[in-house]
């Protein structure tokens, strides 16, 4: 038997070229309804964990998607924005915590999520290296973010211009690094984060510059009338939030009505987050409670339709396969009776020859085997990664 | 190739085993005894009397006026730390607009008494890009000058305190009266020695005593005079007008004066008085000790004893 075995193999690898093609046929067959299927459970699998640990979102009414995947993600188009005075109305409430979201802006392609410090302690995010961001100005950046620019505590990022041609747009605020998060397999990983203040230092509604009242800055006054100081253009505003200069950066206006993306809405209990979904259902108060499991079912649902399409598709190719490779072996046969006949004159019983055709199709399975639980292990490994890709377009 | 075969399962087994492994400290700090920080001497003070030994009471070291302060990148790990962070209000620590901190950790002590808080007036304005004509106006933040303000104050560490200890909820209360007995004490000795000076015109050194000048009806004006500054010319001119229409005889100041300043005044025929508001932690003695040492500097000031 093991001379059958061993002619098996030596034949397969004789032909090489027919064999891998052979191999990579079954191989594919098997793998491609397998990876689509794990592409997809694993994919929905980190979608729904990330969106199952975020209770409820409260967002300014619009495109529900587009709020749960920024907030959860930091990625897709900017949702429209709410006042910081909903934060305060849920905690006002007493039914809830509030956590403030701001995802406007990028540093170097990452995000730069605007929050407070309730944000880490509610995505149970540690500390690799360094400290909480604590002062305005400074950042804690995401493992992925830290290895891929190459920085940590004491270095430097600027948030980046949102576009170029904006003179009287968005300066670039340069920040202070003073924490790396320990990697947690999410897309905080991938992002920078700042006190919300610090983001709308960003966004210029706050900022600081020379104390107009100073005599030093008398070359920065256009006049002085009846208490009233106006700057001309000379008015030197600092774009680096410093322990010399951060006494003199103020923000105009209520704050409570400067921009957020999104509230995260941290409940005790479930009579309370009904209740507080009760109190936003009214199109009155132009706000939406969402809950991202919920949203994001919905577009699983049609994840797995599509899946269930693909998959039957693939199927069919399969069966196709199926057929080509019994021809490609019923042919083969066809073509080596002569050699056979040869082993059969040799001395060789019916069954060794039947042995010999059964391990090199055993041969051939097994390798695809191997060669689909490498791909499936490749595939699982990544997948992930590839979803939140996909959701990052 | 059986042994290949056999590496590749394992290796895949491996795989499938495989589990994310973080690392790094907790957020979450655990210290044996609750940590309260205050942001001023006078909240430290009462912190300290009402919680006795149970709480870790704190004041981070500030060189100057507590008012005045920034916390720097090395404040910032005690200040996260904190179970409790006693603030005065009012607008008192600026410090908050630029600092990170956990909001629920926070106790404002004149929350409940925004009632009572007076509003600063002079308050310049300034114009500069689009956003047209604005200003930085503030609240007088020297609440614990008037000591029934500071009774409140005390009261609301009082019932922060048992919400974070609540087992010692009692001894609290307990404590707290007799503080709010001394400041019951303190409150009449200062309107003893105010009566005397109701329908005096006085001179603040510094926009400081509003709460003091309210409580005990104080015919007074401010000045933005430095004790450890010389003033300029400007200065005199403008306080010598002033005390034409003011004539003050008695000028208070948050700290002694330089002498030629002392003697200068003196010659316009204005005494210096120094009181302090303790906002710091005063080199010797207590809270209490530095009021005793205020009202003996007003009695000596007035030409009479305590």
């Amino acid at each position: 038997m093991t001379g059958a075995f061993f002619l098996g193999w030596r034949y397969l690898r004789y032909h090489r070229l027919k064999s891998l093609v052979l191999l990579a046929s079954v191989s594919l067959m098997m793998f491609l309804p397998t990876a689509t299927r794990l592409l997809v459970a694993d994919s929905a699998t980190a979608l729904t964990a990330r969106a199952q640990a975020t209770p409820l979102l409260l967002g300014e009414r619009g495109g529900e998607l587009e709020l749960v995947l920024n907030s959860l993600y930091f990625h897709a188009e900017q949702p429209p924005q709410l006042p910081y005075s909903a934060l305060d109305d849920v905690e006002d409430s007493g039914l809830a915590d509030g956590i403030p979201l701001y995802t406007r802006f990028r540093s170097r392609g990452a995000p730069i999520v605007g929050t407070s410090l309730d944000y880490f302690e509610f995505r149970n995010l540690q500390l690799a290296d360094g400290r909480m961001m604590g002062l305005l100005g400074e950042a804690v950046v995401g493992a992925n973010v830290a290895s891929e620019q190459g920085i940590g505590p004491g270095n430097n990022l600027v948030s980046s211009p949102e576009t170029v041609f904006d003179l009287a747009g968005v300066y670039p605020l340069k920040m202070r690094v003073v924490g790396v998060l320990a990697r947690s397999g999410s897309p905080d990983d991938d992002a920078v984060f700042v006190d919300v203040r610090t983001a709308w230092v960003i966004q210029g509604l706050g900022h600081g510059h020379e104390d107009l009242a100073q005599g030093k800055s008398s070359g920065s006054v256009l006049s002085r009338a009846q208490g009233t100081i106006t700057a001309n253009a000379a008015l030197k505003q600092f774009n680096e939030i410093t322990a010399e200069n951060i006494r003199d950066f103020h923000f105009h206006g209520d704050t409570s009505g400067f921009p957020l993306s999104a509230v995260i809405i941290v409940p005790p209990d479930d009579k309370s987050a009904t209740l507080l979904r009760g109190r936003y259902q009214n199109h009155e108060s132009g706000y939406q409670v969402l809950v991202p499991g919920e949203v994001l079912d919905g577009l699983l649902e049609t994840v797995f339709t599509i899946q269930n399409y693909i998959i039957l598709g693939l199927m069919m190719l399969s069966l196709a396969t199926i057929a080509v490779v019994t021809l490609v072996f019923l042919l083969s046969q066809q073509l080596r009776r002569g050699e056979f006949m040869t082993l059969k004159r040799m001395g060789a019983s019916r069954g060794f020859v039947a042995t010999l055709i059964a391990s090199e199709i055993g041969f051939v399975l097994l390798g695809s085997l191997v060669m689909t639980a490498i791909l499936s292990w490749v595939t699982r490994h990544y997948a992930t990664e590839f979803l939140l890709s996909l959701v990052a377009l | 190739m059986m042994k290949k075969l056999l590496f590749w399962s394992v290796l895949i087994l491996l795989g499938a085993c495989e589990e994310q492994v973080t690392d790094g400290s907790r957020l979450d700090d655990h210290v044996s005894k609750p940590l309260v920080l205050t942001s001023n001497y006078p909240l430290y003070y009462f912190a300290s009397e009402i919680a006795g030994d149970v709480v870790n009471v704190q004041m981070p070291d500030i060189d100057g006026d507590p008012a005045m302060w920034v916390p720097g990148a090395a404040d910032i790990p005690q200040l996260q730390a904190a179970d409790l962070i006693v603030i005065n209000g009012a607008g008192y620590e600026s410090w908050l607009a630029f600092t990170s901190l956990d909001t629920d950790r926070l106790l404002d002590t004149t929350e409940d008494i925004q009632d009572l808080l007076l509003p600063i007036e002079s308050a310049t304005l300034h114009q500069h890009g689009p956003e047209g004509e604005h200003s930085h106006e503030s609240i007088a933040f020297t609440t614990w000058l008037d000591p029934q303000i500071a009774i409140e104050q005390a009261g609301a560490i009082a019932r922060g305190l048992s919400a974070l200890v609540p087992a010692q909820a009692e001894a609290f209360e307990t404590r707290l009266a007799l503080l709010e007995k001394r400041l019951d004490e303190l409150d009449g000795s200062f309107e003893q020695v105010f009566t005397n000076l109701k329908n005096q015109p006085l001179v603040f050194s510094h926009p400081i005593y509003q709460y003091l000048q309210k409580r005990y009806g104080l015919n007074a004006r401010s000045l933005h005079w430095e004790p450890e500054t010389e003033p300029g010319t400007r200065d005199w001119i403008d306080l010598g007008n002033l005390l034409r229409e003011h004539p003050a005889k008695l000028m208070i100041w948050e700290a002694t004066p330089l002498d030629t300043v002392r003697e200068k005044l003196v010659h316009m025929g204005v005494r210096s008085v120094t009181f302090s508001p303790a906002g710091n932690q005063p080199d010797q003695g207590d809270y209490f000790m530095v009021m005793k040492d205020n009202l003996l500097q007003l009695s000596v000031g007035m030409g009479q004893k305590q």
